[in-house]
């Protein structure tokens, strides 16, 4: 198992600039997700981790070693494609056995790795199997098995749960990352799928336009980002522009916004009259017929504009003073009505506030 | 209704195949079953006699030309899939601007007339007065004159050079249906390119090299002016023979006798060569 470090990582392709000097460290056994939208980076960013792409600029460090002179056969990965990559003309041991024979690993431990992993796959029994004959959750346990068999320093995955259908992708976050822990391997997956990211990650890269714009685990992406896209990718927010009045005698900041004054435990410290963006997630919202009175939290009014109904949750938008939107998730069973009259009450531990 | 448009459409193509093809070589099947005549096309009744000469007479002589000829189509068809495969490799893989270049000089041969194709070579490979020749004595390498020409090596690079064009082709779209990705992943499981072509590639466009191969070997062991222009009459194959018989010796039934001949072994080198790759080809459908 590898540390690795890509350091001011810089890639250009002719004009166009998709990675833009990026840093990352990642401890041994830990999983790093690179999780942003389509065209941030992210896979450029792992094909030069893999050397399938050459770097304009910067370093990648296994164990503090300089890889980018090595070929991608010499370094020692493993690598999960989205579209698995199974060689269509061997059989699923044969696939297993291609990364051992390159290695020259000797007849009698071949067999002996080979069925340990189907085992660990979960697919004994499959190995005169052919690919075609596989569905797709299998082909990507045995593409997972593939990669792992080598015993690899680094382990790199590209959306590999992006040509599964919904359900079958959240049963296999879980297995990849049960897999992943057990094996103790350092590992990179690219996504653009936030839940996964959030459920498989020990920290996540948010990424966007070639470059990291926080590390973090999933909590601390979600609890405290520390920019709009951020706060924009990783589930739902409600952004409320407002000033800084002042503290109030709980330590807690005064802010005087378009929807009225709001209350915020924020910690860092803030200067009067600055402006800035309050964050405010929706299931931090509850929605009160009456006007709330519990002392602390924050009570803004408005209208129910619109509401629809997910199953386990019902989603509200509230249209609130000058023409401000905010989305509430209620339970599923409450009944606000379009139209209703309705008081929002969060607390002010609940609140996130970015510089603008 | 479906079905008469269809039908209607094909129907032009067809015809043609059957009028031009098909019947020609059925009339030439029973044209092998008649009687020779030196002083008309064929006299009247039927026999096996032309084929009875065709393999025993005089000395399996025939036999032996068409033992040569195959060779020369075997030997043809491995060295155009030598030199062609890279060829269809990097231009299926490389991202290069002269891509289109590369095109152009692959199909170049096709260009150019088969008579004018020859005379090209004849300058270069001339046995006293070519190119080489010229060069390497000049150079004082050699005394005496190499003889590249009127020979088995001159007919086969004339005929490489040709039929190159119709190996590379189909290699080049069977790799280009290839997913790259299969590629990477060979790499990244410590695959060398070259080991990754070999065990991967290969294999995968084997369908391009069956489609190439069959190509190749069948032009060649048909292939009339450039064996003839470069091979004189030192390099006696099939087609020369059959010619021979139908135009000079007006000796229609037996040269009839040896174009069946032809065909038909080079039907069963066919067949026996796909029998020979379907059963690499298990895995890939």
């Amino acid at each position: 198992m590898a540390r690795l470090a890509v350091k001011d990582l810089s890639k250009r392709f002719g004009e166009v600039v998709a990675v833009d000097g990026i840093d990352l460290e990642i401890e041994e056994r830990e999983l790093v997700s690179l999780l942003g939208p389509s065209g941030c980076g992210k896979t450029t960013t792992l094909r030069c981790i893999a050397g399938f792409e050459t770097p304009t600029a910067g370093r990648i460090l296994f164990d503090g070693a300089d890889i980018l002179g090595l070929p991608p056969e010499a370094r020692n990965i493993g690598m999960v494609f989205q579209n698995y990559a199974l060689f269509p003309h061997m059989t699923v041991t044969q696939n297993l056995a291609f990364g051992l024979e390159m290695r020259r690993v000797p007849k009698a431990e071949m067999a002996a790795r080979i069925a340990r992993v189907l085992e660990t796959v979960q697919l004994e029994g499959y190995g005169e199997r052919y690919p075609r004959q596989l569905s797709g959750g299998q082909q990507q346990r045995i593409a997972l098995g593939r990669a792992l068999v080598i015993e690899p320093r680094v382990l790199l995955l590209d959306e590999p749960l992006a040509n599964l259908d919904a359900k079958l992708r959240e049963e296999m976050r879980f297995f990849v990352r049960s897999l992943q822990k057990r094996v103790g391997i350092t590992t990179v997956y690219v996504t653009h799928d936030q839940a996964e990211a959030m459920v498989i990650s020990d920290r996540i890269a948010v990424m966007f336009q070639g470059g990291i714009h926080q590390i973090g685990t999933p909590t601390e992406i979600y609890m405290r980002p520390v920019s709009r896209e951020v706060a924009n990718f990783i589930g739902l927010s409600n952004f409320i522009e407002a000033r800084v009045r002042g503290r109030d005698e709980g330590g807690a900041y005064v802010l005087e916004s378009a929807l009225g004054e709001i209350r915020s435990a924020h910690l860092d410290s803030l200067r009067e009259g600055e402006a800035v963006t309050l964050i405010v997630r929706p299931e931090a919202i509850v929605l009160l017929k009456d006007k709330p009175d519990r002392v602390g939290a924050n009570a803004i009014s408005g209208r129910v504009k619109e509401r629809y109904f997910l199953g386990n949750i019902t989603g509200y938008r509230i249209a609130c003073a000058g023409d401000a939107v905010l989305q509430v998730q209620g339970e599923p069973w409450a009944a606000f009505a379009i139209g209703d009259p309705i008081w929002c009450r969060f607390d002010a531990d609940k609140t996130w506030i970015i510089g603008d | 209704m479906r079905a008469n448009a269809t039908l209607l459409l094909i129907a032009p193509t067809v015809g043609l195949l059957v009028g031009f093809l098909v019947i020609p070589y059925l009339n030439m099947v029973v044209m092998s079953f008649r009687t020779p005549s030196t002083s008309q096309v064929f006299a009247p009744g039927y026999t096996f006699a032309n084929y009875l000469k065709a393999i025993f007479d005089p000395d399996f002589y025939y036999l032996r030309v068409l033992r040569d000829t195959m060779a020369l189509g075997v030997t043809t068809t491995a060295i155009c899939l030598v030199l062609g495969y890279p060829v269809a490799y990097h231009l299926a893989r490389t991202p290069s601007r002269f891509k289109s270049i590369l095109y152009a000089f692959i199909l170049s041969p096709l260009l150019v007339g088969v008579v004018v194709r020859c005379y090209g070579w004849m300058i270069i490979l001339g046995n006293n007065d070519g190119l080489i020749n010229n060069i390497l004595r000049d150079l004082g390498l050699i005394q005496t004159p190499i003889q590249l020409m009127y020979n088995t090596f001159g007919v086969s690079v004339g005929l490489v050079h040709i039929f190159l064009p119709f190996m590379i082709l189909p290699i080049l779209g069977a790799i280009q249906s290839i997913d790259p990705a299969l590629e990477e992943a060979a790499q990244s499981l410590g695959a060398t390119r070259l080991k990754t072509i070999f065990r991967v590639v290969f294999p995968l466009s084997l369908p391009g090299v069956q489609a190439g191969s069959v190509l190749v070997f069948v032009l060649t062991i048909s292939a009339y002016v450039t064996p003839i222009l470069l091979g004189g009459f030192k390099v006696v194959i099939m087609p020369t023979l059959v010619i021979q018989q139908l135009l000079d010796a007006m000796l229609w039934p037996f040269g009839a006798a040896l174009a069946f001949i032809l065909s038909f072994s080079g039907a069963v080198v066919v067949y026996l060569y796909f029998m020979a790759t379907s059963w690499f080809m298990k895995g890939i459908r």
